[in-house]
């Protein structure tokens, strides 16, 4: 997977600074995917104003994650790591049915975000590996991603236990970036 | 004093982005042919057919063909991601339907998804352009043929064309952009859907 990973992504950006946020409900898996990836270290950092951000730079890309909803006093602070961000990784716990309607919201939220607006979304509907795991077509339903109509995007089924679909999700999304998608 | 109005028009027709809906089963060439129209028509270059995988979600195209600028939404034509279509229409001005000409046993599916896209109510007015994709394979039927197999009716109060066309290599492509943005021009329902742009205020 490391390898791949080089295949596809050392091109695109140049020497640009870039940013790819992989964002999510708590416990939707986003570290585990980061770890899957094996693209480098995770260091992990927790800001003063007590948010948890994670960070894996791999050459001029920063890939960042943190958990979306709770606390309303910290959003302001997420704003710091807007800027440069290319691509926005939506990670979604497909077997928690009872927060996905929380999950659609946070989305939809971070989208309105002047910052984010040029970023493309790709989304992992993941942990199918559990039963009773929506598919990709009821995830988009459930996220009401139809309302995105000015930006690329593009749903995967993962399981990031089991390393699958991670990659073709990679693939879609470096080849949208190398279009200059968006 | 009709020229200044007719420039006026002009002017304000090439400021607005016009929605094309490109839709079809899967495997159809729906992705391609966007590539094709973004490498045609502008300077970015397209995702070569080979890397193309199959779309779950929504691609966007941005292309300028004589002076007006439109906008493509590609989504995905597997069976389950079909539902979505129907959230796209009200937006859209045009609507290109992509058939994968050399594949015969799917023309019925084919067929089926059309005359659904056909009936919505929210699609009403909106020009239709059915592509024969595929030209490039030697088995590919003729425009002529599959609108014969199509015999597809309700057609009549809607401006619509058969044109053959191959994604791959490029045949067919200019035809069928130019087309559109010439009936897209006088389209009553483009005139509607500004219409209602202009009343709810300048868009997100």
């Amino acid at each position: 997977m490391g390898l791949v990973f080089t295949k596809l992504f050392s091109s695109i950006f140049g020497n640009k600074e870039a940013r790819i946020l992989v964002l999510g409900l708590d416990n939707a898996g986003k570290t585990t995917i980061l770890y899957r990836l094996q693209m480098g270290e995770v260091v992990s950092t927790i800001p003063t104003i007590g948010f948890n951000v994670e960070t894996v730079q791999y050459n001029n890309i920063k890939f960042q994650v943190w958990d979306l909803g709770g606390q309303t006093s910290i959003r302001p602070y997420w704003r710091c790591y807007f800027p440069n961000t290319q691509a926005i990784i939506y990670v979604v716990d497909s077997s928690d049915v009872d927060r996905l309607v929380i999950a659609k919201e946070e989305f939809h939220a971070i989208l309105e975000e002047e910052e984010l607006k040029g970023a493309v979304v790709l989304l992992f509907a993941n942990k199918q590996d559990l039963p009773g795991a929506l598919d990709d077509a009821a995830v988009t339903e459930a996220l009401e991603l139809h309302k995105i109509k000015n930006r690329q995007w593009a749903i995967f089924k993962t399981s990031a236990i089991k390393g699958e679909g991670l990659f073709e999700g990679l693939d879609w999304l470096s080849n949208t970036l190398k279009s200059g998608g968006g | 004093m009709f020229s200044l109005f007719y420039g006026l028009w002009k002017y304000l027709f090439s400021k607005m982005e016009l929605h094309v809906l490109i839709l079809g089963i899967d495997k159809a060439g729906k992705t391609t042919l966007l590539e094709k129209m973004k490498s045609v028509y502008s300077n970015i270059e397209g995702i070569p057919p080979d890397r193309i995988i199959p779309t779950v979600g929504l691609n966007i195209g941005r292309i300028e063909v004589t002076n007006s600028k439109l906008v493509f939404w590609d989504l995905g034509g597997q069976p389950g991601l079909r539902s979505i279509w129907e959230k796209y229409y009200e937006e859209a001005h045009a609507v290109i339907f992509v058939i994968d000409a050399a594949s015969p046993s799917r023309f019925e599916d084919a067929k089926s998804a059309l005359e659904k896209v056909l009936r919505h109510e929210d699609l009403q007015g909106a020009p239709l352009l059915i592509l024969a994709n595929k030209q490039d394979l030697p088995e590919a039927v003729s425009a002529e043929e599959l609108a014969r197999y199509l015999d597809l009716k309700k057609l009549d109060e809607r401006v619509y064309m058969f044109e053959a066309v191959s994604a791959y290599d490029g045949i067919g492509i200019r035809e069928s952009a130019e087309w559109l943005v010439e009936v897209m021009e006088r389209s009553k329902r483009t005139e509607m859907l500004r219409a209602r742009a202009g009343a709810m205020g300048p868009g997100p």
